[in-house]
């Protein structure tokens, strides 16, 4: 008896497979290209009711309508750009994945870049003045005579501190 | 040159604060139709009722024209209908895009006979707002006009152009608000023009 469930549970997971096979067979091509193509537009094509959801991955009525077109369109010998062409044309550059560069988007570019150079000389001009000795000849001597003058004072006090222990 | 040290913080701290305020009130499923201000796209499709009965682009032009597209499988279409009935009866010219249900039609051939029953059983109980229905077999006339689902309504003007899109149910506030106004713009031109 056990043998036999094992069995069927075998049969049964083998024909649940087949299954999911049958549905990649769904958009079936003579040509490998061509299967590349439909593959790659369906992973970057939007799917325009869902929010972040590739066509491939949902399964809203809109994105197995766009599916089934890529899919003509792709048969039909339409090149990549020409079914993103057309996809575009009907539901706006949301569809897309992959927004084209112009006067807004150019932006997302420029700004990082912008902060970038920025920074650089930012830290740049920051190193510069910290390691540029901007202190004069004049100064040092000024210095050096108010360490000795401090030098001195405290010698003194250490001496009258001593001093003073001895008295007691 | 202190001042400025000062100030470019505050302004870029500023800048990126309201960008981020707008975002958090910005409806990320407001997508604009693509079609808005364009020409009515072309199609060649049968009537619902009756498949040997033909609409072109002209069926929609010549008058102010509400296109619907809707389907019986869907509920918001539902609540729709009595609404746009009344619409239909204050003279408003509608016209329903027949729009199946994907996933079912992806299982094999849609049976006509059985939408036109249940057409005709959901027009009768909740009103009928359409002078006929466009049945778009393949479901190309709504992917060229950029549907995203059931329900979605296009204004379209004599001249075969859409001026206002809709996704979703059109109700009285809707109509009123986004509708309502652009047909008053025409009749006063129209009244204007004949003066």
């Amino acid at each position: 008896m056990k043998e036999f469930f094992k069995f069927v549970i075998f049969i049964t997971s083998v024909f649940a497979s087949a299954n999911l096979l049958a549905v990649e067979e769904n958009y079936p091509f003579e040509s490998e290209a061509k299967r590349a193509d439909f593959e790659a537009l369906v992973q970057e094509l939007r799917c325009p009711k869902c929010q972040n959801q590739n066509v491939a991955d949902s399964n809203s009525l809109v994105a197995i309508d766009l599916k089934n077109k890529t899919y003509q369109l792709v048969q039909e010998g339409k090149t990549k750009q020409e079914v993103v062409d057309y996809m575009v044309q009907r539901y706006t550059q949301f569809v897309h994945y992959d927004p084209p560069v112009n006067h807004v988007t150019i932006w997302l570019w420029i700004i990082p870049g912008f902060i970038c150079i920025f920074l650089v000389l930012f830290v740049l001009k920051r190193n510069r003045t910290e390691s540029g000795s901007q202190i004069t000849d004049p100064h040092i001597r000024e210095a050096e005579a108010i360490f000795a003058e401090l030098e001195k004072q405290s010698q003194l006090k250490a001496n009258s501190n001593t001093t003073q222990e001895v008295d007691k | 040159m202190k001042s400025i040290r000062v100030i470019i913080p505050i302004v870029s701290f500023l800048a990126v604060s309201i960008f981020l305020y707008k975002g958090l009130f910005s409806d990320p499923t407001d997508i604009k139709n693509a079609n808005v201000e364009r020409q009515f796209p072309d199609f060649n499709l049968p009537d619902l009722m009756d498949e040997n009965l033909f609409y072109q682009k002209d069926s929609v032009k010549g008058d102010y024209t509400l296109v619907n597209v809707w389907g019986t499988w869907c509920v918001t279409c539902r609540v729709e209908l009595p609404y746009m009935t009344r619409l239909r009866q204050e003279g408003v010219r509608i016209v329903g895009v027949y729009y199946d249900n994907a996933a079912d039609a992806a299982f094999g051939e849609v049976n006509v006979e059985q939408t036109r029953l249940e057409v005709k059983q959901m027009l009768a109980q909740l009103g009928n707002p359409f002078q006929f229905n466009i049945y778009d077999v393949k479901r190309d006339l709504s992917l060229d006009l950029g549907v995203t689902g059931a329900p979605e309504s296009f204004l379209v003007n004599p001249e075969g152009v859409i001026i206002a899109h809709r996704r979703g149910a059109i109700d009285e506030r809707v109509w009123q608000k986004e509708f309502q106004p652009l047909l008053n713009s025409y009749s006063n031109q129209a009244k204007s023009q004949s003066n």
